[in-house]
This record gives C-alpha cells, structure tokens and sequence, in this order.
C-alpha cells in the first residue's frame, strides 16, 4: 500500500479532468436559455446515447448477443419494462448461448 | 421562469440504492478486472483504488493505465481523459432540466458518481414523473462501492479470477442500453432522432471506433430534435 507523490499529483489531475467533464454541461446550460426547441433536443439525448452503445454490437457480435438482445426485448415487454430486470436476464442469456458454444 | 424546487430525500437515495443495485455485480466484476489490471501495470493496491474512487471511469481509467507506464507525461493523459469522458458533458447538460432546482449540497456530488448506467435509470425516473434528486445519488453509490471494492479484490487476488466474459458480464452494459432503449421510445416521434443516432452510430464505430459511438450518436439524435422541433405548437 504505497504510492508516491509524481503518482498523486497524476491524479489529482486525472480527477480534475474526469470530474470537469460530469460537472461540465451541467455548469454550462446554466447559461443557456431553455428554449423548447433546446429542450427537445435534450429530450432526444437518452434514447440516442442508448442507440449508441448498442450500436458496436450489431455489427460486431455473434449469435450469443444476438440471442441476448432478444431475450432483453422479451423481458422488458413481459415484465413490463423492468430494465435491470431484463438486463440481467440479457446477460444471463449471453452467458448460457455461450457455455452453449455459440 | 422559475421552476418549483426539487426534493433531495434520503428515501430518494435509498430507491437510488435498490434500482441501482442491479447493476452492481456486473460493476464489482469489471472493478475486480481493472484491479488486476492495475497490478500488472506494476501500480500498488492503494493506487488502483485512488483510481477507481477519484477518476471513477472504466474506459478512462485503462487508458491513464497505459499512459503512467508508458511516461511521465500528465498532459496526454488528461487529454485522453477529457475525450473518454466526453459523453458525460452532454449526460449533465441533459440532466439541467431536472437538476437544475435541486439543493446544490445534493447536486455536485451526485454529478461526481455520474456514470452510463444510473445516469440512463436516473433519467428514466424523471420520465415517469419522479423528481426526486436523490436517485442519481443512490444509483451512483450502488456503481461507486462496488467499483472501488472490486478494484481493490482484483488487485489482491490477481490474475487467478474467473474471465468476466463467461459470466456474460461484458454485455451487462449493451444489454441494460437496449432495455432503456425500449424504455425510451415515444413512438413516432422517436423515430427521426433515434434512426439518424443509429446511421451515425454505425458509421462512426466503422471509422473510428472507441468511446466515440455514444457521443456522436447522442449528438446526432439532439441535433434531429432540435431541427425537427416545431415552435408553433
């Protein structure tokens, strides 16, 4: 359990840098009027950036994610969108397609 | 136009806590990877775990990895922070709406545990009418703890852990997406927005891939909002 200073000044700027990114939108719509328009591009923001990490994995991945991506969309219409619910099960499925050799 | 304030409660956190929870063994598993990561990277267990309590980021985290053992330069570390960790700008600009009327004793360090996955939950809560601003809260601690303890167990036990991968673990992020995805989808307005965020998702991981998709996708979708929106209703 050591470390030295070069290391903690490291760090403190790593810290800096990754807490000014959570900080940084926040802070700066501060300044910006809310306009509804603005608003509504904010709204699409959620959907989108899901899109966005799914997205790699069409293209990318096999059977076994596949399958887990159907058993989520299955879980969420039979649980009535409980999403840790289905994500769980998602990953479930993964695991079990690929002990299946998938 | 002033907004009426929003709650901070401690039953906000605890229902932070119990959704968030969820996610917590797929976290405490990627904790226990980056912990043996870290070792192997010649850090000590105090290090690894400064790293997972302060910079509090999986991907940002393996690149200052490789940028200590490759130099004594801070600079292109941080750069590389600041663009692994890019999404969280637009996360937080999002979250004004709502975060925006809320105690700043609650806000700020709610923002510090902001990650992908109790930032989508979080605003999901709101979707459904509740306000309560201690869920981001609750739902970070519940990525927080088991990230930093996991980071610590890695580093401890070493390479002997079981690969993550078998457990389906690496899939706990794109799976919980989807599920919002789902959660998300308001019809047919939903659908300019979400198939421009898909086109640009695809072809920015095809060009250039890395923690650029999310980014880029969001952007397009609230770039497709923002023309579509029409002011005259």
């Amino acid at each position: 359990m050591t470390t030295n200073a070069d290391f903690l000044l490291a760090l403190a700027a790593m810290a800096a840098a990754s807490y000014a990114c959570r900080l940084g939108g926040f802070a700066a719509m501060r300044f910006v009027r809310a306009t509804p328009r603005i608003e509504a591009a904010l709204r699409a923001v959620p959907l989108s950036v899901m899109i966005g990490i799914v997205a790699p994995s069409l293209g990318t991945s096999g059977p076994a994610e596949w399958i887990g991506l159907a058993a989520v969309a299955l879980a969420m219409r039979l649980s009535g969108n409980n999403d840790p619910l289905a994500a769980m099960i998602g990953v479930a499925a993964v695991a079990a397609a690929r002990a299946a050799g998938l | 136009m002033s907004r009426p304030p929003v709650p901070f409660t401690a039953a906000g956190v605890v229902r932070g806590l119990a959704r968030g929870s969820a996610l917590s063994p797929g976290v405490l598993a990627y904790g226990v990877v980056f912990g043996v990561l870290a070792g192997e990277a010649g850090r000590s267990a105090l290090e690894a775990v400064l790293m997972s309590a302060f910079i509090h980021s999986g991907s940002a985290q393996l690149a200052a990895l490789q940028g200590l053992a490759t130099g004594p330069f801070v600079a292109p570390i941080v750069a590389t922070i600041l663009l692994t960790n890019a999404r969280y700008v637009l996360y937080g600009a999002a979250l004004r709406g709502w975060y925006g009327a809320a105690p700043p004793a609650g806000v700020w360090p709610s923002l510090f545990l902001l990650g992908d996955g109790n930032w989508a939950m979080a605003m999901k809560e709101h979707e459904q009418g509740r306000h309560d601003g201690g869920f981001l809260l609750g739902s970070g601690l519940a990525q927080f703890v088991p990230w930093t303890i996991g980071t610590w167990i890695g580093h401890a036990t070493g390479s002997a852990i079981a690969d993550p991968r078998r457990f389906g673990m690496d899939f706990m992020i794109v799976a919980l997406a989807a599920a919002m995805a789902t959660a998300f989808w308001r019809g047919r307005a939903s659908l300019a927005p979400a198939g421009v965020a898909l086109a640009v998702a695809l072809a920015v991981h095809a060009w250039m891939p890395g923690g650029w998709t999310a980014l880029a996708a969001g952007l397009a979708g609230a770039g497709t909002a923002w023309m579509l929106h029409d002011d005259e209703r």
